[in-house]
């Protein structure tokens, strides 16, 4: 993974994927990978090295808990394509992670201001 | 059956994500393409923007496994990798589990040999012991053997039993060409070997027709005596050896490994010698029941479509018909009783063995609760890596399974050592064990152990591993992160302390126990058997050949000798007896002992004691120490028939009577029409080595009266006893130089094989103890040191703040001790709990014993703090400006 790192950009943590994948598909509504990865890039402003395939094993453990959905349909270049769509119990999931991660955040930001004041 | 449209899904599933993939690249190309790439450029930009996608694929594809085979080998490899990383963990981790597997590996291999593995006989669970219960006879004797003549009773009327057997002890003088030398046999019937069936390696079998007078001079002997002594020379099959002064033909060699009974495996009535190496065949004369003597164990083999209950009434009536037609005048109905052959080999050690491998359970556990110990601590270091592992999106599952797999590497390998261990093990065990142990355990490790010991790993895997993996799984990042990577110390320093407390309860339940048999030991072999243990020698000396063919000859010889040995320096006293009291002997006749005024024997000898009689010369008394109650004892060449005899005999004869009024009164041996035998002594009784039964009262006769048997010279000495033995065999050649000296033994070695077993138990409890205890008292030291080791800042800053050194030192010890007080006091109640169990295993020593229970709590105490001393110490002398500048 980490030859494919470009400089100044940050890795993105498998755990923290799931979540921004929940959240694009709370906010744009049923998307293939292509699109997931594209609103990532577009989210971040091109701040995170998103190692895109990974999209596709975080779609498929998302499935695996029940919190999205997949049907098939057709992309822009006229293929096949698995559109995603989130379930009722990933956006109560998504609601939960989401208050978990902002406690964790603000953990971390006290823990690491505590540590730069020393 | 559910596995195959799983694997197929499976199988769609990775199809259709390398589609996904394949379009997503497309789809990025055209994008690259759109903002002006060249197009190969454009398609490499944009695979290298999707990763790696063969393991997103492989990703997909484990996700979705059934197969969690591979999972497992992947933890494995994990697990194994860990730990080559941290050798002197995994060292220390693999050396207790080998120690806990390979104790209860090597006890299960015995107790499996002795108690489960199939007996080597045909058909084993159709094999029964027939004895025969007199209930006037009950409270001297529980249960006799039969008589050659009830075998034969047996053996001529149809029953429930296809085959009947019969077996009873003899020894035997072997000379010849080779050097003499004294052999255990058996007498037994022609078809013994069928009846077990057992083939010989060599020769034949007796012929049914060899049981009769005259043509019982044929004889097999065991594959280790002919390995011995004849230096497995095929050509002995057919040749004729002398045995007693008679020539008999060798026409069979018993295969190698042959399991008969030994000693008093039988039927203590029945004492064989402790090994038979040589068999001949009954001579099944009908004697009438009147002349016999009950001392044949009869084997009797249930028929395929027999009924145990069945038969056991029919030998019953069998039996009681006999005893009606013969000796109508004695009213008695005897019951037969069917012990399991099983029970023959297996009854006296089952508890021993049973409790045996609950001390090697228990050591196990101490392990188990050690590793499991190990395991919390590394996991406690490790909470940053878990607590990252769980950021990144593993499931709490696969943590668990991480750590039990690390568990099971452990187990596994130290399992491995263990049955290595164990083969070592159940060797030194068996040499050392008491001799039917020995007989029946085969030093090579088989399926069942092997199966047993790689069960035992992963029950210990598992049991050591689970609660570790539990707190692994329970990481959150952020406080894993808070706590700056040493993890959550108070939650999992509980945990740890708990588990010593658990170490240092199951050291002292084995502790307790150790030290409870450790008294009984001592309390048996100083108990007072009646005879004198210390400084006396022992040596059997047969006499046989024609020179010693009638009595006279033999008692002049034996008196020579016993002054002859009398006149060595160094001795004390010297004399001879037929059998020493401290072994069951197999030439020492019993005898029912009648009253002068007895005039019907049929009426009477349900009501008379029995009694063994044995020939002494007059200065055994004084060698063996033997105490006169009253009277005087026997001395060479008395006028008439005299008995000295023992106190439980005098006792039972003239009942509610002071012994000094024995003396003068007359007595018969078997018959109302034999001589009168005048009392002139009481000697005190003399009780059996191994105390685990109350022996038959003994009546001691003049040898020139009674000169039956093989006699054991009796030699009290000055000084250390063995040291004479020499002058004694000397002392022999040079009256006879033909003569076999049998073994000569101290009497503290006599009387300590009787108690071998207990010996045995004694010696491998404390051993287990022992080693429990250096796992607990290693598991303590670790925890204090850790957490003097966490709570070095907090240590340090007491002692800025004016905490006293002795005071630090005191926290810390104490705090270390608490576990172990609470485990002391479980343990205790635990050994106590299960010593009320082992009663029978206990000699003159309460399951409260406070000796031993003292001795070995105040055993652990010291241990526990050896074990906390250093890093208390430690903690007393940290530097409060050193731990507050490292925190």
């Amino acid at each position: 993974m980490a030859n494919g790192t470009q400089p100044g950009r940050i890795d993105v943590l498998q755990g923290t994927l799931d979540l921004m994948v929940l959240t694009t598909l709370e906010s744009m509504g049923p998307l293939h990978g292509y699109g997931i990865a594209r609103r990532i890039e577009q989210i971040s402003e091109a701040t995170l090295w998103l190692n895109e395939g990974t999209v596709y094993t975080s779609l498929m453990r998302l499935q695996q808990r029940g919190w999205i959905s997949a049907t098939w349909g057709t992309s822009e270049n006229n293929r096949k394509a698995k559109y995603y769509s989130i379930t009722r119990s990933g956006r109560r999931q998504l609601k939960a992670e989401t208050k978990k991660w902002e406690r964790i955040a603000g953990v971390i930001t006290r823990l690491l201001s505590t540590v730069q004041q020393s | 059956m559910a596995r195959l449209p799983l694997l197929l899904a499976r199988r769609r599933l990775v199809d259709e994500v390398t589609e996904e993939l394949e379009s997503h690249v497309e789809l990025l190309t055209a994008r690259y393409v759109r903002s002006g790439m060249d197009p190969d450029e454009a398609r490499l930009a944009a695979r290298r923007q999707l990763g790696n996608t063969t393991r997103v694929r492989e990703e997909i594809y484990t996700m979705n496994s059934v197969d969690w085979l591979g999972a497992v080998a992947y933890d494995l490899r994990y697990a194994y990798r860990l730990l080559t990383k941290n050798p002197g963990f995994s060292v220390a981790a693999i050396a207790i589990v080998a120690l806990g597997i390979g104790a209860t590996t090597s006890i299960f291999s015995i107790l499996y040999s002795v108690l489960l593995k199939p007996l080597p006989y045909k058909d084993p669970g159709r094999i029964y012991s027939a004895e025969i219960i007199v209930p006037e006879r009950r409270g001297q004797l529980p249960s006799l053997p039969a008589s050659v003549e009830a075998y034969l009773a047996w053996r001529d009327t149809r029953s429930d039993f296809a085959e009947i057997a019969a077996l009873g002890p003899w020894e035997c003088n072997l000379t010849g060409d080779l050097d003499p030398e004294r052999v255990g046999g058996a007498r037994v019937s022609a078809n013994f070997f069928s009846f077990l069936g057992v083939s010989l390696a060599k020769g034949r079998g007796f012929n049914v027709d060899e049981e009769q007078p005259g043509r019982e001079r044929v004889v097999i002997i065991s594959d280790a005596f002919w390995r011995r002594r004849y230096g497995a020379d095929s050509s002995l099959v057919g040749r004729q050896i002398m045995i007693n002064g008679e020539s008999h033909t060798v026409i069979g060699i018993a295969p190698p490994g042959l399991l008969v009974p030994t000693g008093t495996l039988l039927h203590p009535q029945v004492p064989f010698a402790s090994r038979v190496d040589i068999w001949k065949p009954i001579s099944a004369m009908k004697r009438g029941l009147n002349n016999e003597s009950w001392d044949h164990g009869v084997l009797v083999r249930l028929a395929p479509d027999g009924v145990r209950e069945t038969g056991r009434q029919q030998l019953e009536t069998i039996i009681n018909e006999l005893v009606r037609v013969q000796m109508p005048r004695l009213k008695t109905n005897v019951t037969v009783q069917l012990i399991p052959i099983r029970e023959i080999y297996a009854g006296k050690v089952r508890l021993r063995l049973l409790m045996l491998f609950g001390a090697s359970a228990l050591l196990l556990l101490t392990a188990c609760a050690s590793l499991a110990n190990l395991l919390l601590a590394r996991v406690v270091t490790r909470a940053s890596e878990f607590a990252t592992r769980l950021a990144l999106g593993a499931g709490r599952a696969r943590i668990v399974n991480l750590t039990i797999a690390e568990a099971s590497v452990l187990a596994l390998i130290g399992g491995a050592i263990g049955v290595a261990l164990a083969t070592f093990g159940v060797r030194v065990l068996a040499s050392y064990g008491p001799e039917d142990v020995r007989l029946m355990t085969s030093a090579l490790v088989s399926l069942p152990t092997l199966t047993f010991a790689i069960l035992a790993s992963f029950i210990t895997a598992f049991a050591c591993g689970l609660y570790p993996a539990w707190r692994a799984s329970r990481y959150e990042m952020a406080t894993a992160l808070q706590e700056g990577g040493r993890g959550s110390f108070g939650g999992a320093g509980r945990s740890r302390r708990i588990l010593v407390g658990l170490e240092m309860a199951f050291a002292t339940a084995l502790l307790a126990t150790a030290g409870l048999l450790l008294h009984s030991f001592i309390n048996v072999m100083q108990a007072d058997r009646g005879y004198q243990i210390e400084r006396v020698l022992a040596a059997d000396i047969s006499l046989f050949g024609d020179r010693y063919a009638k009595a006279p000859s033999r008692v002049a010889f034996y008196h020579e000798l016993a002054s002859n040995v009398r006149a060595l320096p160094g001795v004390s006293a010297a004399g001879m007896i037929s059998g020493l009291p401290a072994v069951p002997s197999t030439t020492t006749a019993s005898r029912t002992i009648l009253l002068p005024s007895d005039a019907i024997f049929q009426q009477v000898v349900l009501s008379r004691p029995v009694a063994m009689i044995r020939g002494v010369t007059s200065g055994y008394f004084a060698a063996s120490r033997t105490a006169l109650m009253a009277g005087r004892f026997l001395s060479d060449g008395e006028s008439g028939p005299v008995a000295v005899i023992s106190e439980s005999l005098a006792r039972r004869l003239w009942p509610r009577e002071l012994a000094t009024s024995s003396i003068g009164r007359q007595i018969r041996q078997s018959n109302t029409d034999s001589p009168l035998i005048t009392v002139v002594g009481v000697a005190g009784d003399a009780r059996p080595g191994a105390l685990d039964r109350e022996a038959l009262p003994v009546v001691y006769r003049p040898y020139e009266q009674w000169a039956n048997g093989l006699m054991t010279l009796v030699v009290r000495t000055a000084q250390d006893p063995a040291a004479l033995a020499p002058a004694v065999r000397a002392t022999v050649r040079a009256m006879d130089h033909n003569l076999p000296v049998l073994a000569i033994h101290t009497m503290r070695e006599i009387v300590a094989s009787t108690v071998a077993e207990r010996q045995f138990q004694m010696m491998l409890t404390s051993v287990f103890a022992i080693l429990a205890l250096l796992l607990g008292a290693l598991g303590l030291y670790g925890v204090v040191s850790y957490s003097v080791a966490c709570s070095t800042r907090d240590i340090g800053l007491r002692i800025a703040l004016g905490a006293r050194r002795p005071d630090v030192f005191r926290w810390v010890f104490a705090r270390g001790m608490q576990p172990v007080l609470v485990g002391l006091l479980l343990g205790l109640v635990g050994a106590v709990a299960t010593a009320r169990g082992l009663r029978n295993l206990l000699f003159e020593v309460a399951p409260t014993d406070p000796l031993a229970l003292g001795l070995m709590s105040l055993v652990l105490l010291l241990s526990a703090g050896l074990a906390c001393y250093p890093p208390a110490s430690r903690a007393a002398r940290i530097d409060p400006a050193a731990a507050l500048r490292s925190g």
